[in-house]
């Protein structure tokens, strides 16, 4: 896939070309001074077409804050990019366990973090339905919510490559 | 009538593209043409001689040139042809080059028989060119240098010292400019007031120099070699003959402390002072707003020189030339919030280190942390401040920071050796005569050079600034803390030069800097005749360049008037008495008063006519003709260009001399390619554009037409394109009231700068024309 980063990135209209590595974003990066994620680093990978860039872990430490992107002396929409990385990442398979798990949640419970027993109680004590209005009350939206996910190929998407 | 066509292949320029040999072969059946050539290089010695050969022994009657645009090689044509004998008007030149060989590049087949069209255009109006001659006239010798930093003050002395009258208008209560602020000089470390000094006093001792400080150019009319001037002279209160400058007496018994503007900020002055204690002249001045009338400095004055009363003053004076030299203005960086530059104390700029660092600026010479009033121990300077960032609007490198940069580091560093310097840098640009070897030794002083633009700026709990910041070469996020961090500015236009700009007529770039009028070729003219650029009014540049830039300018000003006569353009309007019916209107027209009416007729003043062609696009009955732009060679260029038809949509388009011809120009040095379809035809301004030229296109079965001008407030006759803006808007609406869309004529109000605005808006009109169908659709629409 030689050309297929920088391409996905100028057909999405994201144009890293002029970057001048003057390390802007990295030294603006609130994430990148306690880990190890360096942006503007992140973006040369994807400029050069490395795959390495993909599998990279650092690529799901950035916060977007999207400082970076305001302070780009050249303009370069960096956090647009980035984000943009992360999709590729994850149709070729690169994808952190917590955040397929987190998928997995959406799929079966239409929430990211799904009603526990202890809210459910504290909600009762409260006076509520233990349920709110979701689709964790109404079967039949879940079940709708779970057809258009299947239908946007989402769960293909969490299959492990 | 014999007519030569020449083909210029300008090496591959336009052979690479075009099919020149077919081109010759097309050219050489047409009517009236004698001869047809294709050269290799028609603008060499060989290409020229051969043309002037050609006339001679073929009797030429007129010449068309098909090369690059007319306004790189026009003269040097019109030169030849009158070498040769014939007289220089009765050569048309063609653009093959910036409108087609460069454009249309990827349509080898189109930009040929595009190229074809045009030299049929050209011939066409070849027909009717006449002989014309110029006039001259006589010009003032006087040139207005406007500012007086570095720059101007080299221009003056060149001048006078030739013999020229010099008149020199600074804004500020002193000559010197930036110049008179620095301490050091990069690369020689040089004194900075130490060498320039004596050129200031000799500014103002100059017999041939007439020196207005602290005034300002309020108006300028009239044109080369005869501008009329108005300077306004702001009130120091302090008459300049009498005062002595001896500044200790009036300002130490002042009551008021207050800021000094050439301090930036470091250190007080009084409410009377001397801006520098080199200023010349050396005469002090009141700051009204913070004076609270005490007459304690006029008690105090032995020389009576103090004046409450003193107004402004108004001077008038007449200027062959005018020498733009209004210098720069530093960025603002309190802008880059992240650095905090104004809320951090000791967050500076390199302008008041360099203040702090002169020893007969505010601090004497030592360099205080402004929070400590201690030397610092460690000193960073953050490059690119403003410059080749995007997010303040400044793409461009202001190219001396860095220069400056590491002068001032070494400056430091010589005064405090145990200081700690780093430099955080993107790219040291150090391209100069002994500047790299600067860079070297700044290194082997001990400075350390970091390779990253800092990120932000934070005060720690103990108030001393932290900078963040990625050291690129290391992949490393980093922080440091600092005593001292100093911003290094970017340069900006200076504003104070809005005001001469817009009375000149002056073109910027995309920079805003003032425009040359070419790039490369042309550095220190603007494109108004008779008005020159030097140093930093025309883009960033260091002391060495503005003084070759002032030196040049002088001798260009020396030029023009060295003769003291002027030859004018005989481009100009004039009338045909028998058509004229004194309606007036061309008086109205004409907003520089050059038309009247006398006995019933209206006569125009060609010596000093400006040939925008306003009035004769105006008269109802046709009766004033614009010289080389005349009535019937234009149409007879329209009905060249739609009586071949040679594609759709086909789209005639007027282009301006000054902006939008320029910007095609420029669109095609600049490889941007855009549709074949369109026909041009320069005009000297959009007003000249008769509605008649634009219903004879549409006639001729033109599918569209371009009027295009300057943007608006920037047109070179500076009402030109209002009034061509209204006369289209009103011919829309005549052409929509036929039945054809109005969408049919389309205006483009464009500076010369702006070449991909030019190729979107050629790609949209055709595309917009594809929808509405070949000319003519609307109305079968309409009957059926």
């Amino acid at each position: 896939m030689s050309e297929e980063i920088l391409d996905m990135l100028k057909a999405a209209g994201l144009d890293v070309l002029a970057c001048m590595h003057c390390g802007t974003c990295t030294g603006s990066c609130p994430s990148g001074r306690h880990t190890s994620l360096n942006t503007r680093r992140i973006l040369r990978d994807a400029r050069k077409n490395r795959d390495a860039v993909l599998s990279d872990d650092s690529l799901w430490l950035c916060t977007t804050c999207y400082t970076c992107q305001e302070r780009c002396p050249r303009q370069i929409p960096i956090t647009d990019a980035l984000l943009e990385i992360r999709r590729l990442a994850v149709r070729k398979g690169f994808m952190l366990p917590e955040h397929r798990k987190v998928s997995e949640l959406v799929l079966n419970y239409g929430h990211a973090v799904p009603l526990d027993e202890e809210t459910k109680k504290k909600r009762e004590e409260l006076g509520l339905d233990p349920l709110p209005e979701t689709v964790r009350k109404y079967p039949d939206a879940l079940r709708d919510v779970q057809t258009l996910l299947r239908a946007c190929k989402f769960e293909e998407l969490l299959a492990e490559k | 009538m014999r007519i030569g066509v020449y083909v210029c292949h300008c090496g591959l320029n336009i052979a690479g593209v075009i099919d020149v040999s077919a081109l010759q072969e097309m050219a050489a059946e047409l009517e009236d043409v004698a001869l047809a050539r294709d050269v290799q290089f028609l603008c060499s010695d060989s290409g020229q001689e051969g043309i002037i050969q050609d006339i001679k022994d073929n009797k030429l009657e007129r010449v068309v040139v098909a090369a690059c645009s007319p306004r790189l090689h026009e003269k040097t044509f019109r030169r030849v042809v009158e070498k040769a004998g014939l007289n220089p008007y009765l050569l048309e030149m063609v653009n093959i080059r910036e409108q087609c060989s460069w454009v249309h590049a990827s349509d080898p087949q189109m930009a040929t028989q595009k190229a074809f069209d045009l030299i049929r255009m050209g011939v066409a109006k070849a027909k009717y060119l006449k002989e014309l001659s110029s006039t001259s006239s006589e010009a003032s010798k006087n040139v207005l240098v406007v500012g007086g930093g570095v720059a101007g003050i080299e221009a003056a002395l060149n001048l006078a010292d030739t013999g020229f009258p010099v008149t020199m208008v600074e804004k500020e209560s002193t000559i010197g400019g930036k110049m008179a602020l620095m301490n050091e000089v990069f690369p020689t470390n040089d004194c900075s007031i130490c060498v320039l000094a004596p050129k200031m006093t000799e500014v103002q001792n100059h017999p041939n120099i007439t020196l207005y400080t602290y005034s300002e150019v309020t108006d300028v009319s009239g044109s080369v070699g005869k501008f009329q001037v108005k300077v306004t002279k702001k009130p120091r209160f302090v008459l300049e003959d009498k005062c002595k400058g001896c500044v200790d007496l009036c300002s130490a018994v002042c009551p008021v402390e207050i800021e000094n503007p050439m301090n930036y900020g470091i250190g007080k002055t009084r409410a009377i002072y001397m801006p520098i204690p080199q200023s010349v002249p050396q005469v002090v001045l009141i700051d009204p707003e913070k004076c609270v009338g005490c007459g304690l400095c006029e008690q105090a004055c032995p020389a009576e020189a103090i004046d409450y009363a003193q107004e402004p003053e108004e001077i008038e004076f007449e200027a062959g030339a005018i020498i733009v030299s209004t210098g720069y203005q530093l960025f603002d960086a309190s802008r880059k919030k992240e650095y905090g530059f104004g809320k951090y104390p000791d967050v500076i700029t390199n302008m008041q280190l360099e203040r702090m660092l002169n020893s007969a600026g505010p601090t004497g010479g030592r360099v205080l942390v402004p929070s400590s009033q201690e030397p610092p121990k460690s000193v960073a300077f953050i490059q690119c401040v403003g410059s080749r960032d995007k997010t303040v609007g400044n793409e461009y490198c202001s190219r001396v920071c860095c220069m400056a940069a590491l002068k001032n580091s070494q400056m430091v560093k010589e005064r405090y050796p145990e200081a700690e310097i780093t430099i955080h840098y993107i790219d040291i640009r150090a391209a100069g005569e002994m500047y790299e070897e600067y860079y070297e030794r700044t290194q082997r002083m001990g400075v350390d050079f970091i390779r990253g633009k800092v990120a932000e700026i934070y005060q720690n709990k103990e108030g001393k600034p932290v900078i963040r910041y990625e050291n690129t070469l290391e992949c490393r996020a980093e922080e440091e803390t600092h005593d001292l961090v100093v911003l290094s500015t970017g340069y900006e236009p200076s504003k104070a030069a809005e005001g001469i700009g817009r009375m000149l007529n002056l073109s910027r770039r995309p920079d805003r800097f003032f425009a040359s009028a070419h790039p490369k070729m042309r550095p220190v003219d603007a494109p108004v005749s008779g008005v020159f650029l030097a140093g930093c009014a025309s883009g960033p540049k260091e002391i060495q360049v503005s003084i070759a830039q002032g030196g040049a300018a002088a001798s260009k000003a020396m030029q023009l008037l060295g003769k003291g006569e002027l030859e004018a353009d005989p481009m100009g309007a004039h009338v045909v008495p028998e058509k004229c019916i004194g309606c007036r209107t061309c008086v109205d027209v004409c907003k520089f008063g050059k038309i009247r009416i006398e006995d019933k007729k209206a006569v125009i003043d060609e010596v000093s006519c400006y040939g925008c062609g306003d009035c004769s696009a105006a008269c109802p009955e046709g009766a004033i003709l614009m010289r080389n732009f005349e009535n019937e060679q234009v149409l007879a260029q329209i009905r060249a260009a739609t009586s071949g038809k040679s594609q759709s949509p086909f789209v005639v388009a007027f282009l301006c001399n000054w902006c939008s011809y320029a910007c095609a120009d420029l669109t095609g040095m600049s490889r941007i390619p855009y549709p074949t379809n369109i026909r041009v035809i320069r005009m000297m301004c959009s007003a000249r554009v008769n509605p008649e030229f634009v219903l004879e296109a549409l006639k001729g079965g033109a599918d569209g037409v371009l009027v295009a001008g300057c943007r608006m407030d920037e047109c070179h006759y500076i009402y030109g394109n209002f009034d061509a803006e209204k006369r289209m808007d009103v011919l829309r609406e005549v052409i929509g009231e036929v039945g054809l869309d109005r969408k049919r004529l389309r205006t483009l109000w464009i500076s010369a700068a702006e070449g991909e605005r030019f190729s979107n808006t050629i790609t949209e009109f055709v595309r917009e024309l594809e929808e509405i169908g070949p000319i003519g659709t609307e109305l079968k629409e309409g009957s059926a």
